[in-house]
């Protein structure tokens, strides 16, 4: 099954929540990267002008997702960019992730881009990362918007 | 009645309902909540439970209370106020909200609605262009670290200094529009770097810049208004929802972290990993006040810049000067915020979250211009319903820890609303209304649609009966500015 996120209805009145799910670990980060990424934009209409790479390094998978998500939301205010791809390199070494990431997009532009939501922050209400009994990695988050 | 929880929920009054300590382990008083029979039968199954979550935690006094705008929110609900002794007590950044000192500000203007209808599709332009609004928008205010440290410090007061302002303004905001007790070096280099961009932008989501009428027959409390700087003579009048952007959010979610180790130091459990606390007092309590002053002082600030651009904007428009035009501020107050208050039981820290301070008439804290009729309180309606100005009572003081709603509260998810209606329509459908729409994203546009908030009227009306605020104007959109 191909790795997928979506929006939630009826999670979250005032917020955006989303699922995000794939086979393996990197999947499901590459899902919920892509959800945040379309939360704040269109990432079809954002261009690939501005880059960043950051590394994270953690024991908990589920904190390690938490950080990564929420440097698109810092980079988004301190450099006022939206963003139209990420990628994601995750090893484990003795009990630790790293996961080693880039952000691409470029400056916001209202003329050109579709934008979204301000996203404010990635919260822990309901943020749970987890392997089902099939061996699905699923992923639930609320984004503050 | 049939109610969204299965605790018991007791009628004290017609718009004050309580559920007992007995309902829930832990609770050390009573909830009380706020609305009529039908807003209260509406209400999430959230507010219930994070009410009564509150109640359980150390140090609060009297009751964890609910205004009848109330939702579920992070730990805390929208609408939730509760005070906690300043010895025994917490603070904790679930009970404030990301945003920090989110807040409203209403400005009157000399101008009727027939002056501004002719040229309202160029005033809205005009504010659409020096407000910047939605995502990633910057300021036009250039910024570096020491200056933002200023912007910390002085609020409100730092943009006057700066010439974006009239030092009158000052009078007419809560606390003057600076916090005491601001303490930058509290605040994380990351806060810094996603907010010192921020100053004088909007944001999205439900914020919004706004442009009204008051009409004769919408004046419920004329002398009050009069108060107020409010006519009703088809009165054109500007109002501004914002905080302190992502800043605030930022100082909110270092220090959940900060208090999630704090709280096993101090022995603290809490019902909900988004209510994590300290004693107010412990040095980990001391140093997020200090920072969330930091953010409440920045959200000041935004808001002030805010005002320098739409007078600049009217100017503009109208070819006379904000002071020709009669632009005076007639408050700005914080609906996301902990103070330090004294009541009967001595020094509390009172928390609002999607709640708005309404103290009475006589008390010290208010400028001398209001001090004789009681606090503006504005209440943010939806974009199509309208909003409210409201004063503050004594009853308020007495009974909510001086505190009331602060808008209408949802009632639909975001990603409903879209799929109820496109943005692009729903701006056409308001411009047949006479209310003029100007939006960044189009998305954002259509979930803020007015049928996915509660009718703010039965709010309002409410909260009167509870005798907590009363009416004085109804104010209606004819333009609006969404990010």
């Amino acid at each position: 099954m191909p790795a997928s996120f979506q929006f939630l209805e009826d999670v979250a009145l005032a917020d955006l929540a989303f699922d995000a799910e794939g086979d393996s670990v990197q999947e499901v980060f590459e899902a919920a990267s892509n959800a945040v990424m379309e939360a704040m934009a269109d990432p079809k209409t954002v261009g690939a002008t501005w880059e960043r790479r950051m590394e994270h390094v953690e024991s908990d998978l589920a904190a390690l997702l938490f950080e990564w998500l929420s440097d698109f939301v810092y980079w988004k205010d301190a450099a006022g960019v939206v963003f139209s791809r990420a990628s994601i390199s995750l090893i484990r070494e003795s009990g630790q992730w790293t996961l080693a990431g880039t952000l691409i997009g470029e400056p916001v532009n209202q003329a050109t881009q579709v934008l979204r939501n301000d996203v404010k922050g990635v919260t822990k209400h309901l943020y749970r990362l987890h392997q089902d009994n099939n061996g699905r990695w699923r992923v639930r988050v609320v984004l503050d918007v | 009645m049939k109610l969204n929880t299965a605790m018991k929920v007791n009628r004290i009054t017609d718009e004050v309902w309580e559920i007992p300590v007995t309902e829930k382990s832990g609770m050390l008083v009573p909830a009380r909540i706020y609305g009529t029979e039908s807003i209260l039968r509406a209400m999430d199954t959230g507010v219930f439970e994070q009410v009564t979550n509150v109640a359980c935690l150390p140090g609060i006094r009297r009751y964890a209370l609910c205004m009848p705008d109330g939702h579920w929110g992070y730990g805390f609900p929208i609408g939730g106020v509760a005070a906690f002794d300043l010895r025994s007590g917490i603070i904790s950044p679930g009970g404030v909200g990301y945003d920090v000192n989110c807040g409203m500000r209403l400005i009157r203007t000399d101008l009727t609605l027939a002056e501004v209808q002719p040229r309202l599709e160029q005033l809205m332009t005009e504010l659409f262009r020096r407000v910047p609004a939605g995502v990633g928008a910057s300021g036009f205010v250039s910024m570096d670290r020491p200056s933002f440290d200023r912007v910390m410090i002085k609020g409100a007061r730092w943009c006057i200094e700066q010439g974006y302002g009239w030092h009158r303004d000052l009078e007419r905001m809560e606390q003057g529009g600076c916090l005491p007790g601001a303490d930058p070096s509290k605040v994380s280099d990351h806060a810094v770097g996603r907010g010192m961009n921020q100053l004088g932008t909007l944001g999205s989501g439900n914020h919004y810049l706004e442009v009204q009428v008051v009409s004769n027959d919408r004046i419920f409390d004329r002398d009050t208004a009069a108060a107020f700087g409010i006519n009703g003579q088809d009165q054109i009048v500007v109002m501004v929802h914002c905080g302190s952007r992502g800043f605030g959010h930022q100082v909110a979610s270092d220090y959940l972290k900060v208090f999630e180790k704090a709280m096993r130091r101090y022995g603290i459990t809490v019902k909900d990993q988004q209510l994590a606390c300290a004693p107010f007092l412990s040095e980990e309590g001391q140093d997020y006040f200090g920072a969330m002053n930091c953010a409440a002082n920045a959200a000041f600030a935004n808001r002030q810049v805010i005002t320098h651009q739409i007078r600049e904007a009217f100017a503009a428009v109208f070819g006379r000067s904000g002071e020709e035009l009669g632009m005076e501020l007639v408050y700005d107050v914080a609906h996301n915020i902990a103070k330090v208050e004294r009541y009967p039981e001595g020094e509390l820290v009172v928390h609002r979250k999607g709640a708005t301070r309404a103290f009475g008439p006589g008390s010290q804290d208010l400028p001398a211009c209001y001090r004789s009729v009681g606090q503006p309180v504005i209440c943010g309606g939806s974009m199509e319903t309208g909003s409210y100005l409201l004063v503050g009572t004594q009853r308020a003081t007495d009974d909510t820890f001086g505190s009331t709603m602060h808008g209408s509260g949802r009632t639909m998810s975001r990603t409903q609303a879209k799929k109820s209606i496109r943005g692009e329509q729903l701006q056409q459908q308001m411009k047949q209304r006479g209310i003029l729409v100007k939006a960044v994203s189009m998305s954002g546009l259509a979930e803020e649609a007015g049928f996915a908030y509660k009718n703010i009227s039965e709010v309002v009306e409410s909260v009167q009966r509870a005798g907590i605020t009363k009416k004085v104007a109804e104010l209606r959109p004819i333009g609006n500015i969404k990010g």
